[in-house]
């Protein structure tokens, strides 16, 4: 399609998708139009807008059809591996083997704002003890417990320790209900002092060498469970190869980032970057599609930058979003106030840095695992976030806590208060539960707010 | 003319202004209700009747606050945050705070030397630190809104609400009165209490002069206890009930033309 960008409600995109298809333009094996989704309970798609690209409508049936993908790979005697919590080490050394499929079961916390809180998994973690003074990721007890949303894996991972203590909690209670964990510690990042030996990191952190080490020892663990599972041996070489597989999608998404975050118009709504950017963690269990996925995605926004087009105009507001929102219609909302995602920092920016690939590839990993900003100091998140306001030209912050997340409560404040003195921007925090209709009013104020006083500032 | 529609959560404010100079040339207030649509006109309206203006002359109309996009008579909308800080500016040319306790939240703004929003700071979450609090205690107390203030004044040793939850507050509330605690003293905590939330949610860096609008500031008392919450002088806006719409009228005549 070569349409103007706009965004689309989804019944506009199911009558888009069957001229498509009369067309004969060909679809991906889980193509089809959107609604199919709602039918399955999905029901929040129909208050979302969606890009009108065709990249996007594959990005969008990629993501919702992660079970089925899950499913034939269990009926293809693949092996499944939950890795909980770890944002994007485990699932590289996973898929680095063919018969194992790594899957990201904390994304079951868009379960709640997806289905609109019908699928009733929050009441079931509230029967588990596991109530709304949790992150919304405790969904996912609910998920395993249904066995509805995704098949129950061959091997369950989690990183625990310096990640989030919310997270540990939930996964705690999962391990108590009969589901074995392998257990991983990640301790927290801190610079070497003096007298210690001090590694590099991505993401310009150092760390001492005894914690890369540690975490080193530690993911050996997890490769020898892989192994065990696969039945495969996970040398050097299988292993470079998985690590040049991701680091190929995070090469997508950095050019992504930049033409999403620099072009004028913005050639592509919040909301899709979103779920562009996620695919960097958890490769929606299958890397060789997100790298089609993503590739289909940007080449259509640098179709859009040569030709000039997208969203807003030169004068709309330039927002660095801070943290995953738990309902996705506030991405939605930013463009309807007038705002512009330029930048993000979503807990998972090691996970965009290219793997190193000048070191043995298990150091590398440890390496990248320590960059996890969730691991480091909020001003550790500080510092890469004033770096990427200033690279991409931010003219605002928004700091959207996750209900009930304890190092949102505490880091969002901190990173607010260092951006405000140290750049000069507006900072603005919003709190988003699953679902933001009761709110809604309140947050388009906010965000109004924001944009005004973004606009008022460049006429000083 | 211009006018300005604030619609708050408790009340409906109407401000008109002529093509030049910073006078008002009338104003009127009425309480909020479910046809917020229709009192905003009506309200316009009897405002126009006072002047003996008709309609046709206002060229503009600016809506703010929470009932904004209710409001059908507006040209446009413009955010409660920028109409105070306009309003207040023209009030007070010096201010470079605006405290803003409404009905429902309360939001503090940094303004530049300019006087446009720097930054602001805005608590919805729940009724601590907004109006409501005081008319659930006023509620509780038997007492009128208006009460609250001298009562207020008469406390030798406020009492201390720990609780940052209008309904914990509520219960805590029944507790102090159960163990014979003075009314005002309780009222006086309750006054300190919102002041401390305020104060949190300002956080560091309050510049002076601080300027105190919404229909709160109308509460004596209130400006005390903010004084003795931030360490440095608070006045309050000159009718701080007014300043939104006097700010969405301003700007309405700063967007003349526009169209």
């Amino acid at each position: 399609m070569s349409e103007t960008p706009r965004q689309i409600a989804l019944r506009e995109w199911d009558d888009a998708y069957e001229r498509l298809r009369a067309a004969g333009v060909p679809q991906p094996a889980y193509g089809g139009p959107l609604g199919r989704h709602v039918a399955e309970g999905d029901t929040r798609l129909r208050k979302l807008r969606f890009d009108n690209s065709l990249a996007a409508l594959r990005l969008w049936d990629f993501l919702l059809t992660e079970e089925d993908r899950l499913q034939l790979a269990r009926d293809a005697g693949k092996k499944l591996v939950g890795t909980m919590k770890d944002l994007g080490t485990v699932p590289v050394m996973a898929s680095s083997l063919d018969n194992l499929v790594a899957f990201y079961p904390d994304g079951a916390w868009w379960i709640p704002c997806v289905m609109e809180v019908n699928s009733g998994l929050l009441q079931i973690a509230d029967s588990l003890g596991i109530d709304e003074s949790f992150c919304p990721v405790r969904a996912m007890l609910g998920a395993f417990v249904t066995g509805a949303h995704f098949p129950i894996p061959d091997l369950l991972t989690c990183s625990v320790g310096a990640t989030c203590d919310d997270f540990s909690a939930i996964a705690q209670r999962l391990n108590g209900l009969g589901y074995p964990i392998l257990w991983w510690e990640i301790p927290h990042r801190r610079v070497p002092e003096d007298n210690e030996g001090g590694v590099q990191l991505p993401g310009g952190f150092r760390a001492p060498a005894s914690l890369v080490r540690f975490v080193r020892s530690e993911l050996e663990r997890i490769r020898l469970a892989l192994e065990k599972l696969s039945g495969r041996v996970i040398d050097e070489g299988t292993l470079s190869r998985g690590i040049a597989k991701a680091n190929h999608i995070r090469r997508l998404l950095a050019e992504l980032r930049q033409a999403a975050f620099t072009a004028t118009p913005c050639p592509i709504p919040a909301l899709e970057m979103l779920i562009a950017e996620m695919l960097a963690i958890h490769f929606c269990s299958d890397q060789e599609e997100t790298i089609a996925v993503l590739q289909d995605l940007l080449d259509e926004v640098n179709r859009r930058v040569a030709a000039g087009t997208g969203y807003g105009t030169a004068d709309t507001a330039r927002m660095f979003w801070v943290d995953p929102v738990a309902d996705l219609q506030v991405m939605n909302l930013l463009e309807d106030c007038g705002g512009r995602i330029c930048g993000t920092e979503y807990l998972f920016a090691h996970a965009l840095d290219p793997i190193p690939t000048d070191v043995p590839p298990m150091e590398a990993l440890a390496r990248m695992a320590l960059a996890d900003p969730m691991v480091g100091s909020a001003t550790d998140r500080a510092a890469r976030i004033k770096a990427e306001i200033r690279r991409f030209g931010a003219e605002a912050v928004i700091v959207s806590r996750i209900p009930g997340a304890s190092h949102c409560a505490l880091e969002g404040e901190i990173i607010g208060e260092i951006v405000r003195a140290e750049c000069g921007l507006p900072v603005l925090e919003i709190e988003v539960p699953p679902l933001t209709d009761a709110v809604s009013p309140s947050l388009r104020t906010r965000l109004e707010a924001l944009v005004e006083t973004v606009v008022n500032r460049r006429s000083r | 003319m211009y006018a300005g529609i604030d619609a708050g959560s408790r009340a409906i404010k109407v401000v008109l202004i002529g093509e030049d100079g910073p006078g008002v040339v009338a104003q009127g207030q009425v309480d909020q209700g479910v046809e917020q649509d229709k009192i905003a006109c009506r309200l316009l309206e009897e405002v126009l009747a006072q002047t003996g203006v008709d309609r046709s002359q206002v060229c503009r109309i600016v809506a703010t606050g929470y009932g904004r996009n209710a409001v059908s008579i507006a040209d446009t909308t413009i955010t409660e945050i920028t109409c105070h800080a306009v309003g207040v500016r023209q009030l007070v040319p010096a201010a470079m705070t605006v405290i803003d306790i409404g009905g429902q939240d309360s939001k503090l703004m940094r303004l530049d030397t300019n006087g446009r929003v720097r930054d602001f700071a805005m608590n919805d979450r729940c009724a601590a630190g907004t109006g409501r609090f005081l008319e659930v205690v006023a509620d509780r107390l038997g007492l009128s809104l208006g009460d609250l203030g001298p009562m207020a004044a008469r406390s030798r040793n406020p009492a201390v609400i720990s609780s940052m939850c209008v309904v914990f507050a509520e219960t805590e509330i029944t507790g102090l009165l159960a163990a014979g605690r003075a009314c005002e003293d309780i009222v006086a905590g309750v006054q300190t209490a919102i002041a401390a939330r305020i104060v949190a949610m300002a956080g560091r860096n309050i510049e002076a002069p601080v300027i105190f609008t919404g229909g709160v500031a109308r509460i004596s008392g209130m400006e005390t206890a903010l004084q003795t919450a931030l360490g440095r002088p608070i006045a309050p806006a000159p009718e701080p009930q007014m300043t939104g719409a006097l700010g969405a009228a301003l700007l309405a005549r700063r967007q003349r033309g526009s169209d």
